[in-house]
């Protein structure tokens, strides 16, 4: 394994400037040369917060201080607003404010085209995971997916008397005019609306037409567009009966005691990843040790505490699900379960997103 | 004064007579180069185009961004959008704040001055994001608005998430702004012009439109040139009363940024939002001239 | 009296809280009289003429303009010209747009406009700066600006309420005469306010003095001068010397008083009911009415005669005012006002000399 190589290496880079000092001292300690690189008082981990930082906290952070000694420090800072000044540090080979990013994969797809993750192709835990663990569309492992996701279409019973929408052309009811929810940009809704505006995945990116013509349709009925958390407090407040995000805002609600359920219609839904990935710039220890963080990530007990927290189907066979979510749409575990989920590879999406953002809002707010 | 004076002495002993008063300059310098600095950033970032397939910009400048924010119909509304929001926001604004502030200022009531100065300054002491949060708790479907419609039978109205309720939640957050700009202007308006005005023949619409009004112009232009450029800067009240369908340049800007990760577009449109925002100034200074602010020469 | 007066006052108060700010006050004015009303800072006088102007309301009493009462008239409805103490000119407008602005709105043809405008600024002497913006113009000029533009809609009342007051002495003077040179000329009736004795006497055809909001003299400039109504117009107006005593006798107009062991003759106008021996009385009388002597000698027709040192002297140019102390009269400060300039002969500080004065010149007064 070069895994092994590169740790090898690593000591004895480390052992050299070290015997240099020690022979200067005029003795050599043997013990040294089996040492693991030096722990770094604190890792930083970036995270979004509320129920989903106490959840990493509880499956991962907190085992990893108890295992290894290493304080785990939680940066809040947004996703997209540590992105510019994490490329930033790279780009002028500075330390990177954190050591480790959970981020959406989609962005961290953009970071590793830009080559500013570390790889980490040879973690050891990498080979019990499922498929769901390696991006779409980079090479190795610039990128460790953790989970993943789904955008549901969540409703309100009450509005739906004879059943949950079976498509998203239920949804153009004139009776839903001005109670429908969207993602401001958008996403999670153009895979299912290039199906329901009677095109094929295979079209995207290059023939989406029948995606906009859909978006145009759904136009008409007027919707609010918002993200994660308006849509908890749109229905909340009784101002929407129906919107397609992600499953965990839904949970979210219903765990709040919101009348909510969600359903997967008939065109499918986006299936989405998060993951974990580390900025270049770290000396060899903080890297080494916030490689064996990700690792621990991956282990069984850290997957099965933390994505209890979050309601979300894992990247390790054999997990258990959370009460209340097994056979549930949005915690696919069975290939049958992905059978209606639409898993578009990340290089596609980071390429073409900022047009279909454009797009979409140009038809929204046109 | 004195102390700032007594601490120069301390750190600039004896000949920094000379140099003092431009030292007491040089935050403002500092400020002002910082920002310089700024903007010489956003402009070369601005020429250069994001390549998405490795995620970084281009070595050489192209005016790609530019056409691509003046050509894509999202960018032109957008833009569109917030001029004329800008407008309609500061001529409601100095409307409402005219009156407002001319009782202000001239009531002989201590008690309905001290009343309009509370009610002036208690949403000031607020944050705008707090503030548009409270119009969603009034205005929205389950809000107070609608449970006294409620009362007299009124089904609940969707009065958030539009362009309306945008300018309408600028038009609030810049009332005081106005205000606060025109108290001045106002104040320095002897009563005794108005009885003169009075004396001579004129209604009081009539002192209002040919004395008070033209009096009071630098004022109005001042808090017009601010509530103008703030609102068509503003971000957070197209963020939260618009319901994601009213985006001003200010929510574009940010996507590009936080969101594409393509700062070059972005700063395209940061730089056409300057651009902008300096022409309509410009435009309303050639109107009314820039000596109204007492800035340029004096008139002839 | 058959002729109707241009403006008149019948009982006229008002009141904020508790202080009379205009109390009881009656008078009338003739047609094209230029009439002064002159009392210190709080006399009432800015509210009376406010009162007229219709700024304020009276809580009693009516004022009449051509017999007419103007209670139910707004100031823009009334026909009254009015230059204020600060002017009050509209910086924003040129001389001319100024002077024009009371025609537009009280639409005047307007094609008439322009040729009237011209008309009142060749009136006050303002001829070829009627372009000129306010702050352009020097304080003089201001002033006929003002003057032109209460004037240019013939009102039938011009008020001016200390529009001099904050002019240096030598620019007030000229145009006191330059107003009272356009009011004959127009012949317009004017009531003008004013603290300052002087000007009230210069420009006036009749003067009211108030205090405490009350009326305490009506009457010709030179009636408040020769013949004040009591000892505060006695006072007000002029350099006056007042002393306190006490009635001794009464002799028709003719009273005799006492005052510090000595016993001095005086005039008094009151009600004899009022004249009772022992009352307390003031006796005044004005400083240019004493003589002053080197020798006894020079006693001519003077009938009250003293002895007093010259403490102080001022010289006023055309006059000198001498302040003496008079040991008869237990040191009271005596001020005597000097004209005789022919031989320049002067006094020194230090010097005796002898003052003394006619009986009919002191005026004696009842204190209530």
């Amino acid at each position: 394994m070069t895994f092994d190589k590169q740790i090898k290496r690593r000591d004895l880079l480390k052992t050299s400037a070290m015997l240099g000092i020690a022979g200067a001292a005029g003795s050599v300690a043997p013990s040294l040369l089996k040492a693991e690189p030096a722990k770094p008082t604190e890792i930083i981990v970036r995270a979004w917060g509320g129920p989903w930082v106490e959840a990493l906290k509880a499956g991962v952070s907190d085992p990893f201080t108890t295992k290894t000694g290493i304080k785990v420090r939680h940066d809040l800072t947004e996703d997209n607003e540590i992105q510019p000044k994490v490329w930033a540090a790279v780009a002028q080979k500075r330390t990177p404010p954190i050591h480790i990013n959970w981020d959406t994969t989609t962005n961290a797809t953009k970071s590793a085209l830009r080559g500013v993750c570390e790889d980490l192709s040879d973690l050891p835990n990498l080979k019990g995971t499922t498929d769901l663990a390696k991006p779409v569309g980079v090479d190795g492992y610039p990128i460790v997916n953790t989970y993943g996701y789904v955008y549901v279409l969540a409703y309100r019973p009450s509005a739906f008397p004879s059943g949950p929408p079976a498509s998203y052309h239920d949804l153009l009811d004139p009776k839903f005019k001005g109670r429908l929810a969207f993602y401001n940009d958008g996403i999670g809704f153009h895979f299912p609306a290039q199906v329901a505006g009677g095109g094929k995945l295979d079209g995207i990116p290059n023939n989406m037409q029948p995606c906009w013509d859909f978006v145009s349709k759904i136009k008409t009925q007027e919707p609010l567009l918002g993200e994660d958390p308006d849509f908890v407090t749109w229905f909340q407040n009784g101002e929407i009966d129906a919107a397609c995000t992600i499953s965990t805002n839904a949970l979210g609600a219903k765990r709040n005691g919101v009348d909510i359920a969600w359903t997967i219609p008939k065109e499918g839904a986006k299936f989405d990843t998060d993951g974990l990935w580390i900025p270049k710039g770290h000396s060899e220890g903080d890297l080494y040790w916030s490689r064996e963080y990700i690792n621990h990530a991956l282990s069984k007990e850290s997957q099965q505490i933390w994505l209890d927290g979050l309601g979300l189907p894992g990247v390790i066979p054999g997990l258990r699900p959370p009460p209340g979510l097994a056979g549930d749409p949005s915690y696919p575990t069975k290939p049958a379960d992905f059978d209606r989920l639409i898993r578009i590879s990340g290089k596609i999406q980071v390429e073409n997103e900022s047009e279909w953002f454009s797009k979409f809002k140009a038809i929204m707010q046109g | 004064m004195d102390i700032l004076e007594a601490a120069f002495s301390k750190i600039w002993p004896k000949k920094g007579g000379f140099w003092g008063p431009y030292l007491m300059l040089s935050p403002a310098i500092l400020l002002v180069g910082l920002l310089v600095l700024g903007l010489a950033y956003i402009g070369d970032t601005s020429l250069r185009t994001l390549d998405t397939s490795t995620f970084l910009f281009s070595e050489e400048w192209s005016l790609a961004n530019y056409e691509r924010a003046l050509t894509e119909p999202f960018i032109r509304s957008v833009i569109w959008r917030s001029i004329l929001g800008a407008t309609i926001v500061t001529m409601t604004t100095l409307l409402l704040a005219f009156p407002y502030t001319y009782i202000m200022v001239r009531t002989r009531s201590a008690f309905l001055r001290k009343f309009l100065l509370i009610a002036l300054f208690l949403p000031f002491f607020i944050g705008q994001v707090v503030r548009a949060y409270g119009w969603l708790i009034i205005l929205g479907k389950q809000g107070i608005v609608n449970d006294i419609l409620g009362l007299i039978g009124i089904e609940p109205l969707r009065m958030l998430f539009n362009y309306p309720s945008v300018l309408f939640g600028l038009v609030q957050y810049m009332f005081p702004f106005a205000v606060l700009m025109l108290a001045p202007a106002l104040t320095a308006i002897p009563e005794e012009i108005e009885a003169a005005a009075e004396s001579l023949g004129a209604s009081w619409q009539e002192t209002m439109l040919y004395v008070i009004l033209p009096m009071a112009k630098s004022g109005l232009i001042g808090a017009g040139l601010v509530v103008l450029t703030l609102s068509l800067t503003d971000f957070a009240m197209p963020a939260i009363l618009g319901g994601g369908t009213q985006d001003f340049v200010a929510n574009a800007i940010y996507d590009q940024f936080f969101r594409t990760s393509d700062q070059g577009f972005g700063s395209s449109l940061a730089v056409l939002l300057i651009a902008i925002g300096s022409l309509l100034v410009w435009i309303i200074f050639m109107l009314v001239g820039a000596g109204t602010l007492a800035l340029g020469a004096k008139d002839k | 009296m058959n002729k109707v007066s241009a403006v008149s006052a019948s009982n006229v108060c008002l009141q904020f809280g508790d202080v009379h700010a205009v109390k009881n006050v009656c008078f009338e004015l003739e047609e094209g009289r230029f009439l002064t009303v002159l009392g210190p800072s709080g006399s009432g006088k800015t509210t009376l003429l406010r009162l007229i102007a219709g700024f304020q309301q009276p809580d009693q009493g009516e004022i009449f303009i051509k017999g007419q009462t103007v209670r139910e008239l707004a100031p823009n409805k009334r026909s009254i010209g009015m230059v204020f103490q600060r002017l009050a000119l509209f910086p924003h407008m040129t001389a001319a747009e100024n002077v024009a602005f009371p025609l537009k709105m009280r639409r005047f043809n307007a094609r008439t406009i322009s040729d009237r405008v011209k008309e009142y600024l060749h009136l006050v002497r303002l001829e070829g700066l009627g372009s000129r913006k306010i702050n352009e113009l020097s304080g003089g000029q201001q002033q006929r600006v003002a003057i032109a533009r209460a004037l240019v809609f013939e009102p039938d009342l011009l008020l001016l309420d200390e529009p001099l007051a904050a002019l240096d002495r030598k620019l007030r003077e000229e145009m006191q005469l330059e107003f009272r040179r356009i009011q004959k000329e127009l012949g317009v009736t004017t009531i003008n306010v004013t603290h300052d004795q002087r000007e009230a006497l210069v420009v006036s055809d009749q003067i009211i003095v108030m205090n405490y909001g009350e009326i305490q003299q009506n009457a010709t400039p030179l009636e408040v001068y020769r013949s004040p109504s009591n000892p505060f117009v006695a006072n007000f107006v002029g350099v006056t010397n007042l002393f306190h005593g006490m009635l001794e006798s009464l002799k028709g107009q003719q009273v005799a008083i006492r005052i510090s062991q000595q016993t001095l003759l005086g005039t008094s106008k009151s009600e004899n009911s009022a004249l009772t021996q022992g009352v307390s009385v003031q006796a005044a009388i004005r400083a240019e009415q004493i003589r002053l002597f080197r020798g006894k000698s020079e006693n001519r027709e003077c009938e009250a005669y003293f002895e007093g040192r010259v403490t102080d002297v001022i010289f006023e140019g055309e006059r000198i005012l001498y302040e003496l102390s008079v040991a008869a009269l237990s040191d009271a400060p005596i001020r005597i006002i000097h004209h005789d300039q022919q031989d320049f002969s002067t006094f020194e500080v230090g010097e005796m000399v002898f003052v003394g004065w006619q009986s009919r010149d002191m005026h004696v007064f009842v204190v209530d």
